[in-house]
């Protein structure tokens, strides 16, 4: 297969990669050749790489990226077990969401990596802290994504499956669901991004382990190439999440997934 | 003739929140035969649609009542099916998949439901776009899924409401002739809303116009026509003389609206 072919068949694919390499390639050129840089304050792509290496291949970050995908997926689990029952009472029951909605949307766009002292406080360092901080920052995208989906459903295909028979709960699992499912795909998204964050924030302010408290502690120490290492890590779990995350939705809502990737 | 569908004094108004009540018909009075096919027409908002909705069982009226076959309605029932304007199919579900829905939610066996709609698919000449679903059909195509969906569960009563609004004129005129090729082979009773005098003229064997809102019975209109109609009757003096006809009836109900 030519070059041309291989191209035409993954474009997606190509574009990205090439990006990334143009700007590794300049910013390692750059350092290389043209700025005589002070290792304490930059680093460059071949010495993440060497440290990415050293500490991921010769396996000593593992033990942290554990430690950390444990309080990920069970502050994210939470937060989908939480999250989208509320937003689809909140569609479903006007009242609901009279209640609910000034609240929750003044949390959203509040600062919640603020909480994350008081909930270290409350539950000391470790996972249960951590978890806490992702749900918390996790939760609203699912909340009001739900919520929209749910909102957004089309009245017509409500009469549609009630004219030819349909009882509440046909409603529920055959219009109101499926028709919700891209929401919330695409508050997935959103909340994959924030949690990331969250898992951050809680090792940064306090932990004696995970992946937030090794950058930590490799930026403490000046270990510039480490620290991108583990900053790399950060990026690969969130590029691999969104990809699973766009197969899923082919999966689950191929109706949808085909149409947003025109 | 005792009429099968028979709507007497049908009125309703809307009472919207925080706004003016509209009263959508008043008076409403209409009967169709069994095997018949009967048009509403009438200006914009005259509450055809809302009548067709009553009589679907979505909508209950404040007065007067539908009867089928002698029964009073009450709700939706297995004996009326719609056909909807903006097609109305379920975008997560293939061709296959909508068509199967009322026989789904009647609880018919998945095998039993499967025939049942292939069978459907090719009589509206949708054979080998089984798998498809909504968003790669045109128009005209998605129309024919909503007409097999209300086939499939073998209704007696036919609704339609505006089916062929969306389309384009061409695809609208064949349509109409594949509806009547359907019609007469399956001796559905069908009631159709329109606001296209040519297109009430041309399906009905009688045409009920009504007035601008609160809409009632006007006039009724029957299409002596000869059946099988086909194209080429739209082009005979008799077929634009009964056209003209209607449009007069409405035309005085337009004027009421504009002055």
């Amino acid at each position: 297969m030519g070059l041309g072919a291989f191209y035409d068949q993954h474009p997606r694919l190509i574009l990205g990669v090439a990006s990334i390499a143009v700007l590794e390639g300049a910013w390692e050129l750059l350092l290389t050749y043209v700025v005589a840089y002070n290792p304490f304050f930059l680093t460059k792509p071949s010495l993440i790489a060497a440290a990415f290496n050293q500490q991921i291949i010769q396996g000593k970050l593992w033990k942290d990226i554990a430690i950390s995908s444990r309080a990920f997926a069970l502050g994210l689990a939470l937060a989908i077990l939480v999250g989208i029952p509320i937003g689809a009472v909140m569609g479903w029951r006007r009242r609901v969401e009279y209640a609910l909605d000034p609240l929750l949307t003044a949390l959203y766009a509040s600062p919640l990596v603020a909480l994350a002292p008081v909930l270290i406080i409350a539950f000391g360092v470790g996972l249960t802290a951590k978890a806490a901080l992702v749900f918390l920052l996790s939760v609203f995208p699912f909340v009001f994504n739900t919520f929209a989906g749910v909102r957004a459903t089309d009245r017509v295909l409500i009469n549609v499956v009630t004219s030819f028979g349909g009882k509440e709960r046909d409603l529920y699992l055959k219009v109101i669901l499926p028709s919700t499912l891209p929401y919330i795909v695409a508050g997935a998204r959103l909340a994959i991004g924030r949690a990331l964050v969250g898992i951050l924030v809680g090792e940064f302010y306090a932990a004696s382990e995970g992946i937030g408290f090794a950058i930590s502690q490799f930026g403490d120490t000046y270990r510039l190439a480490e620290m991108f290492s583990g900053i790399l890590v950060l990026c690969i779990a969130a590029v691999a999440l969104t990809e699973a995350l766009r197969k899923l939705e082919r999966v689950v809502a191929p109706w949808s997934a085909e149409q947003t990737s025109r | 003739m005792i009429p099968y569908i028979r709507a007497r004094e049908i009125g309703l108004t809307f009472r919207p929140k925080n706004r003016e009540p509209v009263r959508a018909i008043k008076g409403l009075d209409v009967e169709v035969g069994r095997g018949e096919f009967v048009t509403l027409v009438g200006p914009s908002g005259c509450g055809k649609s809302t009548f067709l909705n009553i009589v679907l069982g979505l909508l209950r009226p404040d007065t007067g009542e539908v009867q089928i076959d002698g029964r009073r309605i009450t709700g939706p029932g297995p004996e009326r099916a719609m056909v909807f304007q903006e097609f109305g199919l379920l975008p997560w579900r293939t061709v296959l998949a909508n068509v199967e829905l009322g026989l789904e939610l009647r609880a018919v066996p998945a095998a039993e439901r499967h025939r049942r709609s292939l069978e459907l698919i090719q009589m509206v000449g949708l054979t080998g776009f089984e798998r498809h679903y909504p968003h790669e059909l045109s128009g005209g195509m998605k129309q024919r899924v909503g007409l097999a969906r209300a086939l499939a569960t073998d209704p007696e009563v036919l609704l339609m409401d505006e089916p062929f609004a969306a389309l384009d004129a061409q695809t609208r005129d064949l349509m109409q002739t594949e509806l009547l090729q359907i019609w007469e082979k399956s001796k559905k009773t069908v009631l159709f809303v329109t606001h296209s005098i040519e297109e009430a003229a041309y399906l009905s064997d009688r045409v009920v116009i009504i007035s601008a809102r609160p809409g009632r019975t006007k006039e009724i209109i029957k299409i002596d026509l000869p059946r099988p109609r086909d194209y080429e009757m739209r082009l005979t003096p008799q077929f634009n003389d009964l056209k003209l006809r209607i449009w007069e009836t409405i035309k005085e109900e337009l004027l009421v609206r504009a002055g």
